[in-house]
């Protein structure tokens, strides 16, 4: 079934049409969902809620547009919301004190000679909190660059925005990146 | 090139997005400068991390778990349309009615009580009669019998 056709027989409510939809999909969505949130579990329930949406409002769908596209705007805004809601409650918290606190866990487990695992598991986790601190939209151009491998042009499609915007975003949140990361390195997070 | 700039690039060399000019400085830099080296392996270390997780594992039971939300969705929005008098009329109206006389309450008890005469009526004088014997019963009665 190509798009068009899923699209057609979604409108018409079609369910085997939803499972394709969700199963050709899925990594996208996830993918996306979990680049901006940094959590699988969370990233996994954004992306049910985002096929839920597409299942309801399939039928304002343009033709015109690319499914992916749309998808990808979904995922994009519900991660962000869900972001939004969550900072609420760690407003007081400073990137420092995070990884600090998450790297102490991992350090305790680190010494009963767990190693190279961990070792990732501890660069993820500041790398993670360091794309965290991104503003929104450099983040979210950031993460459909990298998590997604898309084309400057695509993710300025899915943004609404120019191309030199998304290179200009992109370029600024390697930056950002850049300078939390030496940040953390001169006080031994890593 | 010094440590400072350098630093500001790292992720650009990491990359390789560098013009080539500026790759081969940054390379000698770093066969001459083992913090910055250390610091260049670390950054290299910790983007790789992005590219792992580029690939994440797929939930087998995804489409199931879509579905089931799909699902209990409808069934609340079945419910909720069964019963639309009550739940988005009567519940608000009953609300609102419950706060209000909960306001008029608190507003009467709060006020101080009026006392409606022309003579000056101390608190003393309405509690004191109910204990103050002598004005039903002289004292003189008693001694007479």
């Amino acid at each position: 079934m190509n798009e068009t056709e899923i699209i057609q027989k979604l409108q018409q409510g079609n369910e085997p049409a939803f499972k394709e939809l969700v199963e050709t999909y899925q990594k996208l969505v996830v993918n996306t969902c979990f680049g901006l949130v940094q959590n699988t579990e969370d990233a996994e329930d954004i992306a049910q809620e985002v096929f839920i949406e597409v299942f309801r409002s399939i039928q304002n769908f343009r033709a015109d547009a690319k499914l992916s596209t749309w998808l990808y705007r979904i995922a994009v805004n519900r991660s962000l919301n869900h972001i939004r809601d969550n900072k609420r409650s760690k407003w007081f918290q400073s990137f420092d004190d995070v990884v600090k606190g998450k790297t102490l866990l991992l350090n305790h487990y680190a010494s009963e000679n767990l190693g190279a695992e961990l070792e990732n598991m501890q660069r993820a986790t500041i790398l993670h909190e360091a794309i965290g601190l991104l503003p929104e939209n450099q983040k979210t151009a950031f993460t459909l660059n990298k998590y997604e491998d898309l084309s400057y042009k695509e993710i300025a499609e899915i943004m609404d925005t120019s191309v030199a915007s998304v290179e200009s975003l992109i370029h600024r949140a390697k930056t950002g990146l850049q300078k939390k990361l030496y940040t953390c390195y001169k006080k031994k997070c890593f | 090139m010094n440590c400072k700039t350098l630093h500001t690039k790292i992720i650009f060399f990491t990359e390789g997005s560098l013009p080539a000019r500026e790759m081969e400085e940054i390379k000698i830099h770093l066969e001459n400068c083992s913090n910055c080296a250390a610091f260049a392996n670390e950054m290299k270390k910790t983007l790789a991390v992005i590219e792992n997780e580029n690939t994440p594992q797929l939930n087998p039971f995804f489409y199931t778990r879509v579905k089931a939300r799909l699902e209990n969705r409808v069934e609340e929005e079945k419910v909720i349309r069964r019963s639309p008098v009550l739940v988005r009329i009567l519940q608000p109206a009953m609300f609102s009615l419950l706060l209000l006389a909960g306001i008029y309450t608190g507003i009467k008890i709060g006020q101080p009580a009026k006392i409606s005469s022309d003579v000056p009526v101390f608190s003393e004088n309405e509690v004191v009669p109910y204990f103050n014997e002598m004005e039903t019963e002289a004292i003189e009665n008693f001694l007479m019998e």
